[in-house]
């Protein structure tokens, strides 16, 4: 088992959580051990959040209000990020959004985007046979892979290709056959209002012959069929993998997890605990290696600074969130395409990186400006660095926030270029955070801090 | 270090930014041995137009006179008397009345069935497929212009060039522009806001360890570095290029296209650039039912169509039209037969546009044999995509014949006749000194490089490793004409790559040399 330490806990949080705040770290750690902390704290079930509005529930008819829906549906996801806790219920359905895609520019309605966000939410660490089932007949995807316009006698391939491509065994388990056959098995089953109905009339009512077993097969079965392949439970563990540990993924584990994926009867709470409390995902070489998402760092930053949903202003704080997370190439409800965020390299193009940086430049100058129109609870800087014990010695507060702020660990020379960042024209001995100017010193340091390409990484 | 000062060492090398050149002694020559030349391309430039989600090629150019094409597309066919007519069997979609135009003046070669063996009909490993140049069964992570950016700038990346090597419109990196050593290319979508995003980036060249996450703090330095030592020069080159010589479409496309045109008006010489337009995937819908000359792919095609006449007829007004070629492509075609959606699913082969000055015009290849497809339905490929490749890289931008068969894999991709004439190759060694590889590379054991000299001169031959750093000097001296070898011996060199640079009174030229 693990050895249970800061070190450990910090690579478990910025795994598992959008970031996390000095709070949860001291949290975690009152855990005697990483299991304790796994099972009573990342992988607790708690009931579900309040709905974004009432309009949830409202039959979808034409009325304009999608975009702003959509936008406080994005709003509301974010608190949840924010608030989560040490709870990884939210990573997890993220993880199934950018796993099971729509978007919401085919889905059209915000209704049935909450329909599929709650599924995901629902079945966090549930039953993936039950969940790929589920997902088959939602409504959004049958928007978005054109389930619903398919039918029996001249069926359309987009779902079932995608469903064995992306969503459960990978390319090269399955041929052209098994996906004309599939959608055949898929059709049937329409949008009326919020709800997925099926109708008999449009089933392809016939033998279906897939991976090389035939039957009058209906879209449960083929998911049954689908996941009798060992191939499928690899499939789906390698992307945990990926997600958790590294872009690159150590097959000789993913073997591991999809053995006990496949004795769970495709559970995905015992892999996950499984993978959480190995000695694979604490590896010193997985330390740091994992490239951000947008969320992660832009939800990682708020929390850094130990703010709240509560202090949170949708119209400014959130829009200002959402603007930048779109130009960082992911906003919520709306992946590039069926195949999701590839994740890791695919963040950081020449653009992208530039922006990360004026991004967290634009946080920190709200610190203690009056005139700041975002993050007006943000911390003013000089208070921000008495949260911290060390705040009189600069360069134990220089070490504190690279612990805080930092996965990777950084040069001798980088950090004394930090704390001459922070210390400016003063020199060691006179540091104080009520030396006068000492909260653009400390500014200068966040930014600098953040502007470090291992800032990106968790 | 910040932007100012890392222009400063810009300015200070001729031809580009060099790396830990620190230790490197070149006093006894003019320039640093990685110095490079841009203009290797004679100024000709490649603009590749993206159409993600596989575009539906027997919708766009339509074997009007084919009985098999409305009994198999009974409910999505375009209508004869609706197609733009190409010639007696094949004409344009409706929607693509400006492509009409060039190639009614000679200005498109359309080349028909164009494809693989053994087609993938993933989105995602086809369009890898087509952006690496590799097989259906090979996987590559380079991208078949960052091979052809690699070759034409040996020393990348100790040196990059001081223009980009390659842009691309958009945020998020295309593998197009991947090599083994890293991005070759910029990612941008507005000139102005990359200058200002960049401002406040620093790039150090501290030694990261080598660990995983090394690699990725490696990555993304690597990245940042061509951000900050490029945003100046493009926004420059930018600023001073004269606007709206032409209107263009407010389309997204078209606006991508039309800030490569001012690029290209300003003088930057970057020869390779890709833009993107999605939405082709059209498994429903794509025809508005009993108005098949309508509805979502018509519009695809018309944004497609008129974005790139814009950008021909924009470059025309610059003078700079014979400089530049654009080609059109996609993951793939769709299926021959609809489905019951009012659409088509994945299929396999289908044509693709090169548009230019340059070109012959006219239409390459058969008409879409529809009696004779594929055993999932699909059009069988009569063209491979790298025959359109190889004809680009040796017609349009020079490149030897040897290069180009080495950059598309060593494998043989006879070129097509798309372009009027071929360009003279430029990519050809000084009349006075040669240089080259002359054994194994990868080696193992020991390679050797073999030069020649016409007259007598001073010659420095040496290898750096990828930090920039001199590892050894093979040679140094003045030396008569002749023929020489030099050996290079492998047990003493940590596997990698590494550079060979002959410099000499003459000329220099740098080879990459991999030890295994």
């Amino acid at each position: 088992m693990p050895a249970w330490d800061v070190l450990n806990a910090k690579h478990l949080l910025s795994r598992c959580l959008f970031g996390y705040s000095r709070k949860d770290l001291e949290k975690a750690l009152s855990y005697s051990t990483v299991a304790e902390f796994v099972d009573k704290e990342l992988l607790a079930n708690r009931p579900l959040p309040v709905p974004p509005g009432d309009w949830i529930t409202e039959t979808p008819t034409n009325n304009s209000l999608e975009g702003d829906r959509y936008r406080t549906m994005t709003y509301w996801w974010y608190d949840l990020m924010l608030g989560e806790g040490t709870n990884m219920r939210e990573k997890m359905t993220l993880f199934w959004h950018n796993h099971f895609v729509s978007e919401r520019d085919k889905v059209g309605y915000p209704q049935h985007m909450y329909i599929q966000n709650n599924l995901f939410r629902r079945s966090a660490w549930g039953n993936f046979r039950q969940l790929t089932k589920d997902v088959t007949i939602d409504p959004a995807m049958l928007i978005y892979l054109d389930g619903r316009l398919s039918n029996g006698t001249t069926p359309n391939e987009n779902y079932a290709r995608e469903v064995m491509e992306l969503f459960t065994i990978g390319i090269g388990n399955y041929t052209e056959t098994d996906i004309k056959q599939a959608a055949l098995a898929f059709t049937g089953w329409q949008v009326t209002g919020l709800n997925s109905v099926f109708n008999q009339s449009r089933f392809a009512n016939i033998n279906k012959t897939i991976f090389g077993k035939t039957g009058n097969y209906k879209y449960g079965d083929v998911i049954d069929l689908i996941l009798e392949k060992p191939e499928a439970a690899e499939f789906v563990c390698r992307k945990l993998f990926k997600e958790f540990v590294f872009y690159k993924p150590n097959e000789t584990f993913v073997k591991q997890m999809a053995d006990i994926f496949r004795k769970n009867n495709y559970e995905i709470k015992p892999v996950l605990r499984f993978l959480l409390t190995s000695d694979e995902f604490f590896g010193a070489q997985y330390r740091g290696a994992k490239i951000k998402n947008p969320m992660e760092t832009t939800i990682g930053i708020l929390k850094a600074f130990d703010l709240t949903p509560t202090q949170m202003t949708p119209t400014a704080d959130w829009a200002y969130i959402y603007s930048q997370t779109q130009a960082l190439q992911q906003q919520l409800f709306y992946p590039p395409n069926v195949q999701g965020w590839v994740g890791q390299r695919d963040w950081i193009s020449s653009t992208t990186f530039v922006t990360r940086g004026s991004l967290s430049d634009y946080i920190v100058n709200t610190m203690g400006n009056t005139r700041a129109t975002q993050f007006k609870l943000i911390n003013n800087p000089v208070n921000y660095a008495r949260t911290y014990k060390t705040s009189e010695d600069a360069v134990k507060l220089v070490d504190d926030m690279v612990t805080v702020f930092l996965q990777f660990p950084i040069s001798a020379a980088k950090r004394q270029t930090l704390i001459s960042t922070l210390l400016g024209s003063t020199i060691l001995a006179n540091w104080s955070t009520s030396t006068p100017g000492a909260e653009n010193q400390i500014k200068a340091l966040l930014k600098a801090i953040m502007r470090l390409p291992e800032f990106q990484l968790a | 270090m910040n932007r100012k000062e890392f222009l400063q060492q810009l300015s200070l090398l001729s031809g580009g930014v060099a790396f830990g050149m620190g230790g490197t002694s070149v006093k006894a020559f003019a320039h640093n041995p990685f110095a490079l030349n841009i203009e290797a391309t004679n100024g000709k430039i490649l603009v590749l137009v993206q159409l993600a989600g596989g575009n539906d090629g027997l919708n766009t150019v339509i074997p009007y006179e084919n009985p098999i094409y409305y009994s198999k597309r009974a409910n999505i066919a375009v209508k004869k008397e609706n197609v733009l007519v190409l010639n007696s069997q094949m004409g344009l979609n409706p929607g693509m009345t400006a492509m009409k135009e060039l190639y009614d003046s000679g200005k498109m070669t359309v080349v028909q069935n164009v494809g693989y063996e053994s087609p993938n009909r993933s989105h995602f490993r086809s369009t890898d497929i087509w952006l690496t140049g590799s097989d259906a069964n090979e996987m590559l992570d380079e991208g078949w212009a960052g091979r052809y950016l690699t070759k034409l700038y040996p020393g990348f990346p100790i040196q990059i060039p001081a223009q980009p090597m390659a842009i691309q419109l958009g945020s998020v990196e295309s593998l197009l522009i991947q090599s083994d050593l890293g991005s070759t290319g910029v990612a941008f979508s507005n000139p102005t806001n990359f200058y200002n995003l960049v401002t406040g980036t620093t790039v150090d060249n501290e030694p990261v360890p080598e660990t995983l996450a090394g690699e990725e703090l490696k990555f993304m330095r690597q990245i940042a570095t061509q951000s900050v030592a490029y945003s100046d020069i493009i926004k420059k080159k930018w600023d001073s290029a004269a606007k709206n010589l032409y209107t263009y479409p407010t389309t997204n496309l078209a606006n991508q296209l039309k800030i490569v045109g001012e690029l290209i008006g300003g003088g930057l010489q970057t020869p390779i650039y890709l833009t993107t337009i999605g939405g082709f995937d059209t498994h429903a819908n794509q025809v508005v039912a009993n108005a098949t000359n309508t509805g979502t792919h018509t519009t695809l095609l018309k944004t497609v169509s008129d974005a790139v006449a814009a950008f021909q007829k924009d470059l025309e007004k610059r003078g700079l039209a014979d400089k530049v070629v654009v080609m059109t492509f996609s993951e793939f075609g769709r299926r021959v037969t609809q489905n019951g959606t009012m659409g088509t699913d994945h299929g396999s082969a289908a044509p693709v546009f090169v548009v230019g000055s340059g070109v012959r015009g006219g239409i390459l290849g058969r008409n879409p044999v529809l009696s004779d497809l594929d055993g999932n339905g699909d059009i069988k490929f009569e063209y491979d995509f790298r025959q359109i490749y190889t004809s680009i890289l040796e017609d349009h931008l020079g490149v030897e014949a040897q290069v180009s068969r080495s950059i598309m894999g060593n494998k043989d991709f006879t070129g097509l006749p798309i372009f009027k004439m071929a360009t003279s190759t430029l990519l050809v060694s000084n009349q006075d000194f040669t240089f080259d590889i002359n054994a194994a590379n990868p080696f193992i054991t020991y390679t050797s490089v073999a030069y020649s000299l016409k007259k007598q001169m001073n010659v420095k031959i040496a290898l750096y490793d990828m930090l920039g750093r001199e590892v050894s000097i093979l040679r140094q001296g003045n030396m008569g004409a002749g023929v020489y070898m030099e050996i290079i011996e492998g047990n003493r060199l940590v596997p990698g790559h590494y550079l060979c640079a002959m410099q000499c009174d003459a000329g220099q030229k740098v080879v990459r040399i991999i030890k295994a």
